[in-house]
């Protein structure tokens, strides 16, 4: 096994997962020495009950908590600083965010103002800035995540953030939040989270304590998204993908992102396309580029995908081949659970093959290393016509 | 990969590992605004030169406050006292601790006290009793073995009041876990065996006993399988530095995954061997794990089953029919025993009736084995184990691992 001459690691994330996991709420907050919590949601959660499980949760525990249930798509400074009164008036100290996405991110630069002043936000924008541990964080997430939720980062307007200590300390997925959504949301947070563990298990910052959270991230998705995506009923199999979303936040926050990563970033925001999907178009063609580089780890890559038992049957010069050829057997199989929507191609997803160049360009100024303007064409463009 | 009704997994610890990771622990401290480390060890770490490359390593980084070397075998509530008043009488902001596990557990014991401000460390014990951060710990492991540089938990003797406290809170985490692989070196061949052994029984019970989760899982796996690929080489092969690095990793991996799922009746039946006969903790894990493994065989063999990948790798995976693949894992098991038997000039014993001590007379004499059986009754571990056991049942593999027999499948207790 992998074992490298050097390497750092850490995750300050405690998960609890399963059945009645909120219920240990008051108990989890009574460790962090907190006691009264302020709430942030959406609207669209709240509507469809979620806030109400949570409520439930604190029934009989004698903690009050405080609910904002209308935090936006695009949360902007403002409402940051109305959050911000809201919760210094309520006499609150700690912060519970239930859902994914802008809701997760409001939480985040929240904490930042109110672990110290509104006006600090902008000074802490940039990576690695924030100096001290924030207040507490919970995590409540629902299958309307974007994959990033458990990470270092959070993004408001034009600024971006990244700090292990923006990373909630607990993390509570309760089946009863992971309540169905559509195809495409599916689809993307966990794209997104494949993307993020295989880049992670394969990269060149490759270590045992990431890859074991990119490992167990790698195999849920594998087994879990196309029946997911086939019928939403299944439960189980919606639990066991917010459970990669969150070990795979986990393992991309000890890691530079990958080519993948960036690429499929860049495809998304010029053509307005989510980014899962797109990484999960670029992903297999990206790893057959990097098979003949320096530095990375395809081969192993199999076990995770496949597990034990094909890992040991294929010889080893048929592994990298194997490992990818198993990537897009799983876009055609989600393209067919999808009934098509999930598409296996830049062209499918409507990506205008004339921007390519522009992408690319982009993309690799973006970049501070590994990959340039010409190789990043020469995926996107086989990433453009598909397997 | 298994999705349990109910799980929770944590660990809080920063991971820094190379073969020059503690010329990073200024940086560290600096980041947990601390630079004046009171370091905190025992005579024969000391005496192994560590403290030395410890020091210079750090030297030009930080101040160092107090070295503080004289940590007793066994964790004692005076010792803790004594460093806690040498901490606050040089300044110090921040503990070093260097050593193994009792070394650890007196760390976060001073670093209660200081923390707190507090005279009497038994306001504290118990579970989740603390309740904010502590002051910065960096944790410096010297064998490959406890994973104690991972674990909530300390244990403090009281030897003038006979008392045991046990202390558990995520506060008591280090920070900070440094790896490096000049603190392994210079184990001695039979230390390095056992301690492997104690590492590769927390992974493997982690996988196979009942409150395992997917983390712990995944944990658990690269743990022996960095285990299955060097214990046997740094034993043979001392100096072997990839080797030792490797083992580093994996007594941390295997410490994440147990501290997160618990072990199982290898260790209940350890910790009252430990007791009753003062047998080293890896020793007996290392007799005790093929036995746990064949005991619990009718429950938890497809667990086992599965262990044989990253065991015995990829090719005898392969090659191994799925039905025989759980004994292929007890075998080999018991074949690293012998291995590391005869790596180390027969010092790492196979079975009890091997275990001497150091004037060559034996540990556990076959008359104490019931004393052993009936103190195993009263430990929590047996909690998780897959299959129950009673008085008979514990004496009975407490027999067996004595002999260095196998289990006799159709006497086992299936419930
Ligand atoms: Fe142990």
């Amino acid at each position: 096994m992998f074992s490298p001459d050097r390497y750092e690691f850490f995750c300050p994330v405690k998960t609890n997962s399963g059945s009645r996991a909120l219920e240990h709420l008051p108990f989890e907050l009574d460790t962090m020495n907190a006691t009264k919590p302020f709430v942030i949601t959406s609207q669209k959660d709240a509507r469809r009950g979620l806030v109400d499980v949570i409520i439930d949760a604190f029934k009989d525990s004698g903690v009050t908590i405080g609910i904002f249930d209308g935090a936006p798509a695009a949360p902007g400074m403002k409402l940051i600083k109305e959050l911000f009164t809201m919760y210094r008036d309520g006499g609150y100290d700690s912060l519970i965010a239930v859902g994914g996405g802008a809701v997760v991110d409001t939480a985040k630069i929240l904490n930042i103002a109110v672990s110290g002043a509104p006006e600090d936000i902008e000074r802490y924008a940039g990576s690695d800035l924030i100096t001290k541990p924030l207040k507490p964080l919970v995590l409540v997430p629902t299958l309307s995540g974007t994959g990033y939720e458990s990470s270092r980062y959070a993004c408001i307007d034009t600024l971006s953030f990244s700090s292990c200590f923006l990373m909630p300390h607990l993390v509570v997925i309760d089946p009863r939040m992971i309540v169905f959504e559509d195809v495409e949301t599916t689809a993307a947070a966990s794209l997104v989270t494949l993307t993020h563990a295989v880049e992670v298990y394969t990269g060149p910052e490759k270590n045992p304590l990431s890859d074991s959270y990119a490992y167990a991230a790698i195999r849920f998705v594998m087994e879990n998204l196309v029946s997911v995506i086939r019928d939403p009923r299944d439960g189980k199999g919606r639990l066991a993908l917010v459970n990669a979303h969150n070990a795979a936040g986990c393992a991309f926050s000890n890691s530079t992102p990958g080519m993948a990563h960036r690429l499929g970033k860049a495809v998304g925001d010029a053509c307005q396309l989510s980014w899962g999907l797109c990484m999960g178009i670029l992903l297999p063609h990206i790893l057959e580029r990097q098979t003949s580089e320096d530095g990375y780890h395809i081969p192993g890559l199999l076990l995770p995908l496949a597990g034990f038992d094909v890992y040991a049957e294929t010889p080893e010069h048929m592994k990298v081949q194997k490992a990818i050829g198993i990537l897009y057997d799983f876009q055609r199989d989600l393209f067919e659970a999808s009934r098509g929507a999930i598409v296996r191609s830049l062209k499918d997803a409507e990506v205008p093959e004339e921007m390519l160049r522009d992408i690319a360009r982009k993309a690799a100024g973006r970049s501070s290393t590994g990959f340039d303007a010409d190789v990043s064409l020469m995926v996107l463009e086989q990433a453009w016509k598909g397997k | 990969m298994n999705l349990p009704g109910y799980y929770e997994f944590c660990c809080r610890v920063k991971i820094i590992a190379g073969h020059d990771a503690l010329e990073k622990i200024p940086d560290a401290l600096a980041y947990l605004r601390a630079r004046t480390p009171m370091i905190v060890s025992d005579k024969g770490v000391a005496g192994a030169g560590l403290i030395d490359i410890v020091t210079s390593a750090i030297k030009d980084g930080v101040t160092i406050g107090a070295v503080a070397d004289d940590v007793t075998p066994d964790s004692d509530l005076q010792v803790v006292h004594r460093l806690a008043r040498l901490y606050r009488e040089k300044r110090c902001d921040s503990l070093i601790a260097v050593g193994g596990g009792s070394v650890m557990d007196t760390a976060k014991g001073v670093n209660i006290l200081i923390s707190e401000n507090a005279d009497d460390l038994m306001k504290f014990s118990g579970a989740n009793a603390l309740k904010r951060a502590l002051k910065p710990l960096i944790a410096i492991p010297t064998t490959a073995g406890t994973g104690s540089e991972v674990t909530l938990v300390a244990v403090v003797k009281d030897h003038e009041r006979h008392l045991k406290m046990a202390f558990v809170s995520y506060f008591l985490l280090p920070d900070v876990s440094v790896l490096d692989s000049r603190m392994t070196l210079s184990l001695p061949p039979a230390i390095t065996a056992a301690t492997g052994m104690d590492a590769l029984a927390h992974a493997v019970e982690a996988y196979t006993c009942l409150a395992k989760n997917p983390l712990s899982d995944a944990h658990a796996l690269a743990a022996i399988n960095l285990i299955g690929e060097n214990l046997v080489r740094v034993t043979r092969d001392p100096g072997d530095k990839n080797g030792r690095l490797a083992m580093a990793n994996a007594a941390t991996l295997a410490g994440i995954a147990f501290s997160n799922s618990m072990v199982g009746m290898v260790h209940t039946l350890g910790h009252s061997a430990g007791s009753v006969c003062g047998v080293p903790h890896g020793v007996c894990m290392a007799i005790l794990l093929p036995y746990g493994l064949e005991y619990n065989m009718h429950k938890n063999g497809h667990l086992t089953a599965e262990l044989l990948f990253p065991l015995g790798g990829a090719q005898v995976y392969a090659a191994t029919p799925e039905g025989e693949r759980a004994d292929k894992v007890i075998a080999l098991v018991r074949r690293i025993n012998e291995d590391l038997h005869e790596a180390s000039g027969g010092r790492h014993p196979r079975f009890f009736r091997e275990v001497v001590d150091r004037e060559g007379k034996q540990m556990v004499p076959r008359e104490k084995l019931p004393e052993i059986a009936k103190t195993a009754l009263s430990d929590g571990s047996l909690f998780y184990n897959p299959e129950d056991l009673d008085y008979d049942d514990f004496l009975m593999v407490m027999e067996t691992s004595w002999e260095g027999e196998p289990l006799e499948r159709r006497k086992i207790k299936k419930g």
